[in-house]
């Protein structure tokens, strides 16, 4: 019960925040947010189930551009585009995870390079249906009719308060989904896939549904980022977001679910606070990673829990 | 530079010399205005052209005593050419920094995302590059809050084209361009026109900016024999193409984008930018005296001429405090009052002689684009 | 038909730069199982250095080389000592993940030190004695001599380095290294040395190839990105540790994507590679010329 709780708690001190901060804090946690959903999405494939990705920009955009498309089609709601990202980019997951079955390691990781590369080409060449670099833009979220009561949804509150809401059913599925039957089913397909075979393991459903619940939650991280930004670019979905979450997932430590997360916390953060080396930024954060995995390669969490158990 | 220079310019300007009464109180504040371009990421060479633009100005206004009794501070952000990061900049300028107005930024899918937060605070942006009609497009006519001081893509295209047809007399026209916004609008803006006008579109190219290697698709494009080639996209490649294209000896009025202007290109292009054609925003040998000026008191502080990404930083950036001081304090929805409609006898150094800050109901200005020709490494106008 | 021999020759000069890269990458993989994001970054680097010691130091050609090929050697010892040495107890997935984060910051430390714009090597290739002498005109192909001389010295590189593999001692400790690194161990091959060779021989032909295409194309910080990419395709499409596959398949890319660029459409041509990549790795993974056994 431990961990339900202090969640619980953190995501009501967040809840409460936005009376305490300004929108541009709000606007930071928001993005907090979207980096938590995409690096334990990510940890789900490639901390539990061991099958290394790069294409968790690609995941991202799919969902932004379902979002965009069927709201510029056909006007549909936020609401009916969360499940329809998290539909598109999952059945593009279970695109990607065919080759998986087949492919490990380093293969696996250039196959998703190219993955993301393709979405990422097709998305801004791709002019008549996704509006190429331009991009497309979207209305403002409808104001929610409970009948009783009309919630304004246009403005950064409410909307962080859904994101706020979302991200937490979000990770409540993936918690659900990596310490159930199928998340020890992918812990045993990342440790030893040939044993996980061997005593009874379907290895094949097991990558596939790694795979589609990646980039379903990545699906529906894209959603409420297009609505947030009220708009999609394809650059905003390139191999870089890819790389930051991975750098994300391994700083805070694969496979533990809190890592990433923390992970994501502090990737979002240290460019708001280096702000003023904009210059240097990236070069920093280069240098970051090598020393982070070089020091650390099990990641802060993994680190600590190998000292606690020593 | 002296007093009496400064006079003089402020004279050229023709700007409303009646100095206003200088507050002196809280002189020890500065006051702070915010500049948010792409500092990382591709679009940082023109972000970093384009911010000399911002300091200059308001080195300049400093120097003649800041604005409103105070000193001016220019707070950056990088936006990294991504709209989540802009939205999130434009939010810690405006909320943490309290700035009165933002010149930003270049790419103009984060400029649309940006200034439509940046609206909800009443906080007016002025462009820092982007040049797509798309990001004036978005403003509700009679009420922008993005301010572009110069013309859109749509009519850098358009004029464009009508030289190629008109002035250069040719009307068999190939294009390349690249797959970025600006590269593919100012593609289809110049297809469009040339078609208008009497030409005929021979082929179309596009391109992955950063590509290195053009020659088989030059190749092809010589046994096409076009009398014209328009290149639209960023500098480096067209100064690469230019080059692959004199190599295998593809012979053309070669035609670019703004963005090939700098003094850089040519340094790149080499002797294979002999005639090539370039729309054209502002040049260090200008017509406009403004511009003129401008240019002079820039080559004093730097050891290089201004070009377009500086003129149009500064525009940018000396219009909006021009507009404040007109407004007397530091209050967004005011200066944007002022930019609507209260700016138009404020000359500006981008355009022909007599420009102005005359911005219309969506927020740009119209004047028409200098079509600059390069000769003996030099761009000139008067080819 | 004249113009498709051109197309062709077009891309055995892309191609050549290509294998140029790959084969470095191939080795790296094939032998220390690293997969090296930052290889791209050698290739800026040795760009770089090219025109800093032609037109700063105004060396001639060849000792430019050789300063190209030192730096080059000197990237690969700090890239060994940073991607191979402290990470070869652990996951290979480390190595993929640390050598991204090194080409983030060379990319981004060539930013700070050479600026954004693109730079470009002025060498005149017809002004240099022996050089001067390589012809441009092909039957119906014409070439400038910048452009043949990439192919030549890709040839010449690529036999040293076969000759080198096939009958020297270092050579075949790197092969044993790659067949069994444990066996290699026991029969005294030292890991370690093997290793720094490895990476400063990958690294050099990637300076070089760099250098060459400096004077044709451009230099910037990002150059590496695309150029390590293709690499990449190119390593998988050769199998993966193969450094013949890798030659022949660097000319295939090269060669295609020029054809691509001619016949279907220009904007195609980075995606064809791509998808080439997807349908190999999901019908013939070892390669075009892998052995089944390499796979995984």
């Amino acid at each position: 019960m431990k961990p339900y709780l202090t969640g619980l708690g953190i995501a009501l001190a967040l809840a409460f925040a936005p009376f305490f901060l300004g929108g541009y804090e709000t606007n930071v946690l928001m993005m907090m947010l979207f980096f938590i959903i995409l690096a334990v999405g990510l940890d789900l494939v490639a901390g539990y189930c061991g099958q290394f990705s790069f294409a968790t920009g690609a995941f991202y955009g799919l969902g932004a551009y379902t979002a965009a498309i069927l709201n510029r089609d056909m006007g549909s709601p936020i609401w009916l585009n969360l499940p329809a990202g998290a539909l598109v980019a999952g059945l593009f997951g279970l695109l990607l995870g065919i080759p998986a079955l087949r492919l490990k390691g380093h293969f696996l990781a250039i196959v998703t390079i190219a993955f993301q590369t393709i979405v990422y080409l097709t998305i801004s060449q791709w002019t008549s249906f996704t509006g190429g670099q331009v991009g497309l833009s979207l209305a403002n979220p409808a104001p929610l009719n409970l009948g009783f009561v009309t919630i304004e949804m246009g403005s950064l509150r409410s909307y962080y308060w859904l994101t706020l809401a979302v991200s937490v059913i979000c990770l409540l599925v993936a918690w659900r989904l990596a310490h159930s039957r199928i998340g020890s089913e992918w812990i045993a397909i990342r440790d030893d896939e040939t044993l996980a075979a061997a005593v009874g393991i379907d290895t094949t459903r097991g990558k596939l549904s790694a795979f589609v619940a990646s980039a379903a939650l990545a699906g529906v991280a894209g959603v409420l980022t297009a609505h947030a930004l009220r708009g999609v670019t394809p650059d905003d979905y390139t191999i870089w977001i890819s790389a930051t979450v991975v750098a994300m997932m391994v700083l805070g430590g694969r496979g533990t679910f809190i890592g990433p997360i923390l992970g994501a916390v502090f990737l979002v953060l240290v460019p708001e606070l280096l702000g003023k080396f904009a210059e240097y930024k990236m070069l920093i954060y280069g240098v970051l990673l090598v020393l982070a995995i070089t020091l650390m390669p099990e990641g802060v969490i993994g680190r600590l829990r190998k000292r606690a158990a020593r | 530079m002296t007093l009496l220079s400064r006079r003089q310019i402020l004279a050229a300007m023709g700007a409303t010399v009646a100095a206003p009464a200088i507050v002196r109180a809280q002189s020890g504040e500065p006051l702070k205005i915010g500049g948010m371009l792409p500092f990382s990421g591709p679009a940082s060479i023109e972000g970093r052209q384009i911010v000399q633009g911002l300091q200059f100005a308001v080195a300049e206004w400093n120097e003649k005593g800041g604005v409103l009794g105070r000193k001016i501070e220019l707070v950056l952000e990088d936006d990294e050419s991504n709209s989540t990061k802009g939205v999130t900049a434009v939010r810690r300028l405006i909320e943490r920094e309290k700035v009165p107005f933002i010149i930003g930024t270049y790419a103009s899918a984060v400029a649309i995302a940006a200034s439509k937060v940046a609206a909800e605070y009443k906080i007016p942006m002025l462009s820092g590059g982007s040049t797509g009609a798309g990001a004036t497009d978005q403003n509700t006519a009679g009420d922008p809050w993005f301010f572009r001081s110069w013309p859109d893509s749509n009519a850098q295209g358009e004029d464009t084209a009508k030289a190629i047809v008109e002035k250069f007399k040719k009307t068999k026209v190939s294009i390349i361009h690249d797959n970025t916004n600006y590269g593919v609008t100012l593609a289809e803006q110049v297809t469009r026109v040339v078609n208008g006008v009497g030409g005929q579109i021979v082929s179309k190219d596009g391109f992955n900016a950063g590509e290195q290697d053009f020659s088989s698709m030059l190749t092809r494009l010589r046994s096409l024999r076009p009398e014209a080639v328009y290149i639209g996209g960023w500098a480096g490649d067209g100064a690469n193409i230019l080059r692959q294209a004199a190599e295998i000896g593809l012979r053309a009025q070669f035609v670019g984008s703004g963005s090939m202007l700098s003094d850089d290109f040519i340094k790149l292009a080499g002797p294979a930018s002999e005639g090539f054609a370039v729309a054209s925003l502002f040049e260090a040998s200008t017509p406009n005296p403004v511009g003129k000026a401008f240019a002079e008191r820039w080559r004093k502080k730097h050891d290089f001429d201004a070009n377009t990404f500086s003129s149009l930083g500064y525009d940018s950036t000396n219009i909006a405090i021009e507009a404040l001081r007109r407004v007397g304090k530091s209050d967004g929805l005011e200066i944007q009052k002022m930019l609507k409609s209260g700016m138009k006898d404020f000359p500006i150094v981008q355009g022909p002689a007599g420009a102005t800050a005359a911005f219309d109901e969506k927020g740009s200005v119209k004047f028409p684009n200098f079509i600059a020709v390069i000769k003996d490494g030099k761009r000139r106008l008067d080819i | 038909m004249d113009l498709f021999l051109q197309y062709v020759a077009n891309g055995v000069v892309t191609g050549s730069t290509y294998v140029l890269v790959a084969v470095g990458l191939t080795l790296i993989f094939g032998i220390l199982g690293v997969v090296n994001f930052a290889h791209g970054e050698f290739y800026m680097i040795g760009g770089y250095v090219g025109i800093l010691a032609i037109t700063v130091l105004k060396l001639p050609v060849f000792a430019a080389i050789a300063v190209v090929l030192l730096a080059a050697a000197v990237i690969g010892l700090l890239a060994e000592a940073i991607l191979h040495k402290p990470l070869k107890s652990h996951d290979a997935t480390n190595s993929i993940i640390s050598s991204f984060g090194l080409a983030v910051a060379l990319q981004n430390a060539a930013l700070v030190v050479m600026g954004p714009q693109p730079q470009r090597l002025n060498l005149d290739v017809s002004k240099i004695p022996i050089l001067a002498s390589i012809p441009t005109d092909f039957g119906p192909v014409f070439l400038p001599q910048q452009r043949t001389l990439i192919p030549l010295t890709m040839v010449i590189l690529i036999g040293v380095l076969y000759v080198i593999l096939k009958y020297t001692w270092t050579g075949r400790s790197l092969r044993a290294m790659a067949q069994h690194p444990t066996v290699a161990r026991l029969c005294g091959v030292r890991i370690q040395s093997v290793a720094v060779v490895t990476f400063m021989v990958g690294a050099g032909l990637a300076g070089i190839a760099g250098m060459l295409m400096s004077s044709i194309f451009f230099v910037y910080p990002v150059v590496g990105n695309m150029i390590a990419l293709k690499a990449f395709t190119v390593v998988i499409l050769g199998g993966m540790g193969n450094v013949a596959g890798a030659a022949v398949a660097g000319l295939l890319l090269g060669i295609t994507e020029s054809l691509t660029s001619a016949y279907l459409a220009n904007g195609m041509r980075d995606i064809v590679g791509f998808v080439i990549v997807i349908l190999m790795l999901l019908f013939r993974p070892q390669g075009l010329f892998g052995k089944v056994a390499e796979r995984s």
